[in-house]
């Protein structure tokens, strides 16, 4: 609870003034306000004098006989109406200048707070977000961040305003007539209670109702998206009754929720009647012993007016105060989640010779991997530029930095040794993998699924961090690397490429915002996926997504592929990237890349033999461990998983002629 | 598709008050006009309740006043008890009906909408995303529903009531300071008029922001290896922050209005309750000894003068509301208006008619009285495009008899799963015609050719809810034993006995605790226990593992034996096995025939099935070097 409330409190870092002020404001706006009551008041009584004088004289009063008392009045009055006009006008500049103030104070919190879980969640590992379930994370995300910001821009202000009227209102209200004070606050304590009572017992309800309603929603959702298979067993009648019965609970429950305030509202409304039923008959008889005049009457009558409604809400916020408790709390979850963090740089004795743009990326506001991230590439990299796709690079791009004053190797060399990684305590994944890549070589791994080469490709991103063994690239250790550095110097695609719901131009760029056309166009092309970008109605504009085209999944690996290449790192990763591309594209993009302006080191993940055998070396990898390496001639010479890959190949025909007279066989 | 897209961009204002859509809406609460009656009278009798109210204020301080301790303040305490009471009793009944009419009303309107999608046709979901018809019939329903409820016949009437009935109370109590009050009216209704339609129309914007990052959050989480591995995570903080900085600009624009408006309503309150004192005190400075307006009235008028915003804020709120919600029902009655394109002709219908009318259908005979067995199946000259001027198939013709197993291969996007569409009547062809038995089908009863086929697609879909209930989709009153055969069949048995909870386990919204490949069986159990006359397949087995594809064939060839079949094919084992296969390009047959001759014609099958077949040795070769558990259970062949 208190930790929940110094969470808070941490929020609200920087708008903690502007809070005071808008409860500052508040209380003034609530004193000019409690004026207007004494100024009917005062002038009531000086209209309809009685024998007997007010016993307690205010303001009003006195201001008013000064200017000449009734005789006078008439000249008066306007002057009454005009400051009675007056202070509600006052009353009311303050009460929007505290509702602008909390509300600018409450939005940007709930901003700020959207903003750092947003980034949050892009920095946090993979191994987090393996396990983490996605519709329980963006509900923290936007339910949970409205019910905080329901409670700072509106819950609390109002609870605030409740409380101050309460509070500025007794001195005014006692001063009149103790009697009468303490009876038009009597039954305030019932009403809160009331309140609060009936509303933390049918959160149940509400919660019944919500229930209700997701239950229906999802029936009718998957009768929606699975309306083919309803249609295929021609299931319409049974669909109808089972979305009838969802139906009519939602509508059950809804309607018990409202019985339930159907009670609520009457009791609280004649609890509040009850209010002002005290005020007027008690004051009505001490109006009529003469203890109290007209006008003090008509005073307290509108002083209850103006608390009552306000207090009687206060009930219904206490009671849903508690959500916001809960609320921050599941927030909190997410912000507490360690995020990926660069730490072993500097504690590194094998990198003594830091490389200088390595050292100036951690250097920055992303030291704690947190933060905006690779705001623009330092400099020094800026100078080991490579040349772009074609010829000019729009973006600053990282290249491989080089160990101190070395002269410069070609960059992209990959040393990888005794490289071992479990997913969890007890399933190895890698055990013991050893190999060197070569700056321009094209590495291809082969191997059944689960046999560790997407884990590899995995770790060589830096996606998950490796436990023993260790990763070279250039000579520098992978894991003391900034993981941005590294990200920057590799370009994959992988299995199941994610594109984001932006055109197809926005989607290629992403790797490389300001490329240009040509350079888009020509990355698409060599990708091949340029003619079916151009055969859609908007070309390159088309949006990808629900309001857009739905891409197959070999166009998806294509324009993941673009954008791989407009990137144009040292190194580029194709983690089965042509599984669902036809053997004919595949050949052509396989030819594009090879004639591609300066190769790059490539590590390719197939099952294609036409993919895997222009590769400058092979691996076969089986249950995290390198069974055979060497290059396509070699591999074909020894048995193993690739020979017999090849003889599917070459022995095609045969094996055609041979099945056909199988099966004509079996047919006679 | 990207047009159809944009043609749902939601039109939220519709400029014109249209009555003939209210007329219909309110349609849909007349089966209840007894309670629409009794809410209205509710509203009424609250409205002049509240309007009342002052005048029992009156005559309390009047009495006090004139009377002194002769006061006879119990009978007017008694009044007043019986005000309150009759208030808060007419509170309770309205909240009762209010609730029961917009529930009931949003119930039926939802019923309605749910009903009449499932008659529509796929060219209509071709352009829609679920996502859209789910917030019609939720979202839109319950706004209409409430419109008509709290909005129209509770605020609109209450209100109006409580306005005329203040006004009428202060003008019969002195008709001049009456009217010296009422002069705020204008100014109040103005500044309502001003504000509400901002207000509700940020608060529309801040709804589609919110849902844009909610999206926006979606995809941080989908596309996160994405985002890391393009070190993306500045660009998309920026983007993301370009939209929370829209949400931000716009909620403290409404905040401000909102904070401007309700000031700005009092203290137009306030002057008349000024001008209510000024005028009011001069009257009684000018009658002297015995004042006129008295000090009971005088009191009356201040307070009226205070709740004259009420109403009138409410009103405000509820005509800006109001055409926000026509835009609603446009969307909600165009729903449930638009006319399905597959739908029994009126022959069909008269036949079914007739049949029922004869005590339904005879032994052997559908529910239209023609066979119910479909020996016969013949496409003829078929044409037919999805989109005006893109052909799928052209002239097409095929002759399928009884018990024949069709297999179509071919490039994506050739026309393959067209066809089986058209089959299924789930289109109909835009040329030509399809003959079921020799009879077009569309003489025929859509129902009954529906429920003869069975279908297995290769996206399966399967519903939340165990798995056992998933196969028994295919026949509802299949027992549990022939559930079990139908899993057994397809070699799902074991796989789902390996499940938690066996056949009740539960397999998850869409399915999703479960694997594609386990999917693609369960939705295979399912096809296979409803014992169609005509079995399609359509690429049902891509994702399944080559064991278990192995076990599929032997159970596959009883399913085929004696239905006719169309089977999209991916798997070469059960292309070769097809009486008749079909080379399907560009809309039209390129190649027929069985697969010895196919081969031997060397022309696209042979390419087609060459390429298949090393991709799927190469697999074999893979998986026998998988985990040795999986090894092991690998078929001796």
């Amino acid at each position: 609870m208190s930790g929940k409330l110094g969470t808070l409190w941490g929020l609200m870092r920087g708008h903690r003034l502007r809070y005071a002020m808008a409860i500052v404001a508040t209380l003034v706006s609530i004193y000019f306000m409690y004026q207007v009551p004494l100024i009917v008041g005062g002038t009531i009584d000086l209209l309809y004098p009685k024998e007997r004088a007010p016993q307690h004289l205010t303001y009003v009063h006195r201001a008013l006989d000064r200017l000449g008392g009734r005789n006078a009045l008439g000249r008066n009055l306007a002057l009454v109406a005009a400051s009675l006009i007056l202070m509600r006008a006052f009353s009311g500049y303050f009460l929007y200048t505290r509702g602008r103030w909390a509300a600018v104070a409450a939005e940007s919190i709930a901003k700020r707070l959207r903003e750092r879980l947003y980034d949050h969640l892009q920095h946090l590992p993979c191994r987090y977000h393996d396990k983490a379930e996605t519709g329980d994370l963006i509900q923290r995300c936007t339910s949970d961040v409205d019910t905080i910001r329901m409670f700072l821009g509106s819950q609390v202000v109002e609870m605030g305003r409740a409380l101050m009227l309460l509070i500025v209102g007794l001195p005014f209200l006692l001063y009149l007539h103790v009697w009468m004070g303490l009876m038009s606050m009597a039954m305030i304590p019932f009403i809160v209670g009331f309140g609060v009572a009936f509303f933390s017992k049918v959160q149940r309800t509400f919660k019944a109702s919500d229930e209700a309603e997701g239950k229906m929603t999802s029936r009718l959702q998957e009768n929606l998206s699975g309306i083919r298979v309803v249609r295929a067993f021609a299931r319409q009648q049974y669909e109808i009754e089972h979305f009838a019965q969802a139906n009519s609970e939602y509508r059950r429950r809804w309607y018990r929720l409202m019985q339930l305030l159907s009670f609520y509202w009457p009791t609280s409304d004649l609890m509040c009647f009850t209010q002002q039923g005290i005020v007027l008959f008690a004051g009505a008889w001490y109006v009529s012993r003469g203890d109290l005049t007209a006008g003090d009457l008509f005073t307290y009558i509108m002083y209850v007016n103006l608390f009552l409604w306000p207090v009687r809400n206060m009930g219904r916020i206490l009671a849903d105060m508690g959500k916001a408790l809960v609320s921050i709390g599941r927030v909190g979850e997410i912000l507490s989640q360690p995020v990926e963090v660069e730490q072993e740089l500097l504690s590194q004795p094998d990198n003594v010779a830091q490389p200088p743009s390595a050292v100036a990326f951690l250097a920055g506001p992303h030291a704690n991997g947190h933060d905006l991230g690779v705001a623009k590439s330092p400099s020094a990299m800026a100078t080991l530029m490579e040349p772009h796709l074609n010829g000019h690079s729009a973006q600053p791009r990282a290249a491989v930095p080089h160990a101190g004053t070395q002269p410069a190797a070609p960059p992209g060399e990959i040393v990888v040794k005794n490289l071992v990684f479990n997913h969890g305590p007890e399933i190895p994944v890698l055990r013991g993998i050893s190999l060197r890549i070569e700056p321009g070589m094209t590495l291809a791994m082969l191997g059944p699924s689960g046999s560790g080469k997407s884990t590899l490709i995995n770790l060589l991103l830096r996606l998950y961090d490796y436990d023993t063994g260790s990763i070279r690239l250039d000579g520098l250790e992978l894991r003391a690397l900034p993981r941005k550095f590294v990200r920057a110097q590799i370009g994959s695609v992988l299995q199941e490429p994610f594109l984001y719901s932006k055109s197809l131009r926005e989607n290629i760029k992403l790797s490389c915002t300001e490329a240009a056309d040509e350079d888009i166009v020509a990355a698409a092309s060599a990708a091949c996926i340029h003619e079916s970008i151009e055969g859609f109605e908007n070309g390159y504009d088309t949006l990808v997504g629900e309001r857009g085209v739905t891409l197959s999944g070999g166009q998806r690996q294509r324009v993941a592929l673009a954008r791989a290449l407009l990137k144009n790192p040292p190194i580029l990763i194709l983690d089965d990237a042509f599984s669902a591309v036809d053997t004919h594209t595949e050949k052509m993009i396989l030819r594009a890349l090879r004639n591609r302006h300066g190769r790059r080191t490539t590590i390719v993940i197939a099952h294609r033999l036409s993919t895997l055998m222009h590769a400058d070396r092979v691996i076969v990898l089986d249950e995290g461990q390198i069974v055979q390496s060497g290059t396509h001639d070699s591999l074909i010479a020894e048995d193993g998983m690739y020979r017999r890959l090849w003889q599917i190949q070459t022995s095609l025909a045969d094996d055609l002629a041979a099945e056909l007279e199988a099966n004509g066989a079996k047919a006679k | 598709m990207s047009q159809a897209a944009i043609e749902l961009q939601d039109v939220e204002y519709t400029g014109k008050f249209s009555l003939s859509i209210w007329r219909k809406l309110f349609a849909y609460a007349w089966p209840y006009r007894r309670q629409v009656v009794g809410l209205f009278s509710g509203a009424l009798t609250l409205g002049g309740l509240e309007a009342l109210f002052p005048l029992v204020t009156r005559s309390v301080v009047n009495e006090a006043v004139a009377h002194g301790a002769q006061a006879r303040l119990w009978v007017c305490a008694l009044i007043y008890v019986a005000f309150t009471l009759l208030f808060g009793i007419t509170v309770m009944a309205f909240i009762r009906l209010a609730g029961w009419i917009s529930s009931t009303v949003s119930h039926d309107l939802r019923r309605r909408g749910f009903e009449h999608l499932q008659e529509l046709s796929f060219s209509f979901y071709d352009r829609r995303p679920a996502g859209w018809l789910v917030a019609r019939l939720t979202g839109d329903c319950d706004r209409l529903s409430n419109i008509i409820a709290w909005g129209v016949l509770m605020d609109v009437v209450w209100s109006s009531c409580n306005v005329i009935g203040t006004s009428t109370v202060m003008l019969s109590l002195n008709w001049r300071l009456g009217l010296w009050v009422l002069v705020i009216v204008p100014g109040l209704v103005l500044a309502g008029a001003y504000f509400q339609p901002r207000i509700l129309k940020l608060s529309r914007a801040i709804r589609k922001q919110n849902s844009a990052i909610t999206g926006a959050y979606n995809e941080c989480i989908a596309g996160v290896r994405t985002t890391k591995t393009l070190v993306r995570e500045e660009h998309n903080l920026r983007e993301f922050q370009a939209k929370t900085g829209q949400m931000y600009g716009d909620s403290v624009r409404n905040a401000v209005l909102s904070s401007l408006f309700f000031p700005l309503m009092l203290t137009v309150g306030s002057i008349g309750q000024a001008l209510a004192l000024w005028h009011g005190g001069r009257m009684v400075l000018a009658t002297g000894e015995n004042p006129h307006p008295d000090v009971g009235t005088m009191v009356a008028f201040i307070n009226c003068a205070g709740s004259l915003i009420w109403p009138i804020w409410e009103l405000a709120r509820v005509m800006a509301d109001l055409q926000n919600a026509q835009a609603a029902a446009e969307r909600v009655l165009g729903l449930i208006e638009t006319e399905p394109q597959v739908k029994d002709t009126p022959e069909a219908l008269a036949a079914m008619a007739a049949v029922r009318a004869h005590g339904g259908p005879a032994a052997g005979e559908a529910l239209d009285g023609g066979p119910r067995d479909i020996q016969h199946v013949e496409f003829r000259h078929v044409n037919f495009h999805y989109v005006e001027g893109q052909s799928v198939l052209e002239d097409f013709n095929l002759t399928v008899g009884g018990g024949q197993t069709i297999a179509l291969v071919g490039p994506t996007g050739g026309g393959k799963s067209t066809i089986v569409n058209l089959l299924g009547r789930f289109y109909e062809p835009t040329g030509g015609e399809i003959l079921i038995n020799g009879r077009d089908y569309r003489q025929r009863s859509l129902l009954w050719l529906q429920s003869s086929l069975g279908i297995v697609l290769q996206q399966p879909h399967l519903f939340s809810g165990t798995i056992r209930q998933n196969i028994r989709y295919g026949r509802l009153e299949a027992t549990d034993e022939e559930v079990e055969t139908a899993a057994r069949l397809v070699c799902a048995h074991e796989f789902i006995l390996k499940q938690d909870k066996g056949y009740d386990t539960e397999v998850g919204e869409g399915g999703v605790k479960l694997s594609t490949g386990q999917k693609q069986l369960v939705a295979f159990a399912r096809a296979v226990l409803a014992d169609p006359q005509i079995f399609i397949m359509d690429e049902a087995t891509s994702s399944v593992d080559t064991e278990t594809e192995q076990h599929i064939q032997r159970g596959l060839a009883a399913v085929l034996t004696g239905r006719i079949s169309f089977i999209i094919a991916h798997r070469l084992s059960t292309i070769r096995k097809a009486d008749r296969i079909l080379v399907i390009e560009g809309g039209r047959i390129v190649e027929q025939g069985r697969h010895r001759e196919l081969i031997a014609l060397h022309g696209q099958y042979y390419d087609l099935y060459t390429n298949q077949f090393t991709e799927e040795r190469t697999s074999e070769v893979l998986a026998r070097h998988a985990p040795p558990a999986a090894a092991k259970a690998a078929p001796a062949q």
